[in-house]
């Protein structure tokens, strides 16, 4: 793996680069010979037409070809440019002075009027192009004899000049390609200049030098950089709160510590132990409400991913019918699809936990839950949970006390009634509320909501 | 009913596993995880209390090792974390149920006899067998709805057999139901507290809800009313 963007995106342009110059030579390379072949065709056809055009017939009755012919290089041997006259028996009865020594290649005849054209090598292998003419000579006695012309030319020079051709191409293209990536490499540092400043700016945030990100970057990076700060200030919040929290549960253990000291220090013991008791018990309230308190730590704007309301209910209903098997409580769990909850999976718990070991411990025998979606006036998304059983239900007039800390309706069932209210404080801590009424089923209904990141 | 505590303070162990015994329990103690994982699976137990933050092992896990080695006797977990999260994953590797760390006795004692009760077969805290009934919250003994007085050694004894009704219990157990463990021991106090409880019971002698078997113990004998 590549790690720097800009050797990332200049091996990747390079690449490109690569195949898209090295398609365009082959490209150009095609039409630039397709065109010279093109070229010297019309050249051997012309080239036919004048031998055709030189032609006379002498007393014999054959042809012949005059001594001298306008195109100079069929007077230099080897020149590159070569003709021939073939009679019926294929044998030459002309050949141009250039073609000396030469067996020229003999490609078969067409009909009579037919002009054929054929690439062919010498023998010494330079690749040729003939021009076949076959024709039939009408002399004036009127006898008809055939004849075929053939003009050959060598390919070397077009060869060279197509070579010639490819080394310019390869050397322009060369040229451009290093020229496009100097100048990639050079839009690239302008490009990620902004990522630098970044990185140089979270480092002075590391070493305390900064509080946060600033704000002048490229609108592609102001989203990270807010989230970004988003997160610091989150994280500096939850440190703080956390210190917040230490600092509350250590100064309110400190009350009933002062208490028990100074039940310790009486003259007289009596009653004593009722008295430390009930200061252990206090502690012992203070810490679990402690421990089970939101954890909403999370500023808005950062989702955190969707609780799995659906399976984590499931879980608690396992697990609570486990617990409360001698009343095997019926726990029908309904939620609608569109819920979601982007919230602490563990305050999520708890409340649910909470709400539904209340409706075990009360109910007869039926419980339900069911979670739908909801939306505040701001706009704002949550879900509502709402837990009902079969119980004897709540009288109205206790139903706010229900929820304070500490409170029992009855005090023959288990439980330390922070319960309640420590689902009254997450639901508070998402913005939401509890509250009670009378269910369906019988019993109670309690109902709480939370909302999370706005809509 | 011999119960193992797996637990590694000291303190709380002690104190605990000294109560239990005061309530007619013989207990088994660990002090790390890899000893009470040995304990459960080589002794034969009818219930263990398992502490969740143990050295060596996690209780956890030695829930989870004990539950694959097919044991089901019940699990009652001792825990100081009390979240949501926590007992579900404590119910899910297989405990039964759990109890939040402080506690008062009185709270473990009614989740142990619970869940003897319930893996004894009974699904309420009622227990009734033809015309007995014996409320196990109350401690309460009624026979044709007629409430019986009993002492507290009588009732643990009667609550003992009919827990396990239909099961031969024997006199040994019964001892270490009633005593400490190092109590003098003496069967016949056993043949005493038998002796009483069929006549108050069964004043008439028509329903013999006790049976002796010789050399063997005693059953209670009467059908069980399961109300599911």
């Amino acid at each position: 793996m590549i790690s720097s963007l800009s050797t990332r995106l200049l091996v990747s342009v390079g690449v490109l680069l690569l195949v898209f110059f090295g398609v365009t030579i082959v490209v150009l390379e095609v039409a630039f010979r397709d065109a010279g072949e093109q070229a010297q065709q019309d050249i051997l056809d012309s080239q036919i037409m004048a031998l055709l055009a030189a032609a006379e017939p002498d007393e014999a009755g054959e042809l012949v070809m005059p001594p001298d012919l306008p195109e100079p290089r069929y007077g230099t041997p080897g020149s590159g440019l070569y003709a021939e006259l073939r009679d019926a028996a294929k044998q030459a009865v002309w050949q141009s002075r250039s073609a000396i020594g030469m067996r020229l290649p003999r490609p078969a005849a067409g009909e009579p009027g037919e002009q054929r054209l054929s690439r062919l090598t010498l023998e010494d292998g330079t690749p040729v192009m003939t021009s076949t003419l076959a024709v039939s000579w009408e002399f004036a006695n009127g006898e008809l004899k055939p004849y075929t012309f053939h003009v050959t030319e060598s390919l070397d020079s077009l060869n060279a000049q197509i070579a010639a051709y490819r080394r310019q191409l390869f050397g322009w293209f060369s040229v451009l390609a290093l020229l496009m990536l100097f100048a990639i490499s050079l839009a690239m540092r302008s490009v990620l200049r902004p990522l630098r400043q970044i990185e140089s700016e979270i480092e002075s945030i590391e070493a305390g030098k900064r509080q946060a990100l600033s704000d002048d970057f490229p609108t592609e990076l102001k989203g990270v950089a807010r989230n970004m700060n988003l997160l610091i200030g989150s994280e500096r919040g939850r440190a703080e709160r956390y210190r917040h929290t230490l600092d509350n549960l250590a100064h309110s253990l400190k009350t009933p510590l002062a208490a028990m000291q100074a039940v310790l220090e009486e003259k007289t013991p009596e009653g004593s132990q009722e008295k430390l008791t009930a200061q252990l018990e206090r502690m012992n309230d203070i810490v679990r409400y402690q421990l089970r308190k939101p954890a909403k730590l999370i500023v808005e704007g950062i989702g955190l991913p969707p609780v799995a309301i659906r399976s984590e209910l499931q879980r608690l209903a396992d697990g609570l019918s486990k617990v409360y098997r001698d009343k095997s409580p019926e726990i029908r769990i309904s939620v609608s699809d569109d819920a979601e909850f982007r919230g602490d999976r563990g305050d999520f718990m708890e409340l649910a936990g909470n709400l539904l070991d209340n409706a075990c411990k009360w109910c007869k025998k039926e419980i339900s839950v069911e979670v739908s979606s909801i939306a505040n006036d701001a706009q704002r998304k949550g879900i509502a949970l709402v837990v009902s059983d079969d119980g004897n239900g709540v009288p109205a007039e206790l139903a706010d006390q229900l929820l304070e800390r500490g409170m029992r309706l009855d005090e023959s069932a288990p439980g330390h009634g922070i319960g309640l209210a420590v689902v009254r404080e997450i639901a508070a801590s998402y913005d939401g509320n509890i509250t009670v009424a009378n269910a369906e089923l019988g019993g109670a209904r309690f109902t709480a909501t939370l909302y999370t990141a706005a809509n | 009913m011999r119960l193992l505590l797996i637990e590694d303070d000291e303190t709380l162990r002690e104190s605990l596993a000294g109560q239990l015994v005061e309530a007619g329990f013989g207990v088994e103690k660990a002090k790390d995880g890899r000893e009470g994982l040995y304990f459960a699976q080589e002794y034969p137990i009818d219930l263990a209390i398992v502490d969740l933050g143990l050295p060596e092992m996690p209780g956890l896990d030695v829930i989870r090792q004990v539950r694959s080695e097919g044991k089901t006797y019940p699990i009652l977990i001792l825990t100081a974390r009390d979240r949501w999260q926590d007992k579900v994953d404590g119910l899910e590797a297989g405990a039964d149920d759990y109890v939040v760390k402080p506690f008062h006795f009185e709270e473990i004692s009614a989740r142990v006899n619970a869940l003897l009760r319930r893996s004894g077969g009974w699904a309420s805290s009622v227990l009734t067998a033809g015309p007995v009934q014996l409320d196990t919250a109350r401690q309460d003994l009624k026979v044709n709805d007629q409430s019986i007085e009993l002492t507290s050694y009588e009732y643990r004894i009667i609550e003992h057999l009919m827990m396990r009704a239909g099961e031969v219990i024997s006199k040994s157990e019964l001892t270490d139901r009633l005593y400490d463990q190092d109590f003098e021991r003496d069967s016949n106090v056993i043949e005493v507290f038998i002796g009483r409880l069929r006549k108050k019971l069964d004043p008439d002698n028509t329903i013999k809800p006790i049976e002796t078997l010789r050399g063997r113990g005693y059953r209670f004998a009467l059908e069980r009313n399961q109300a599911e």
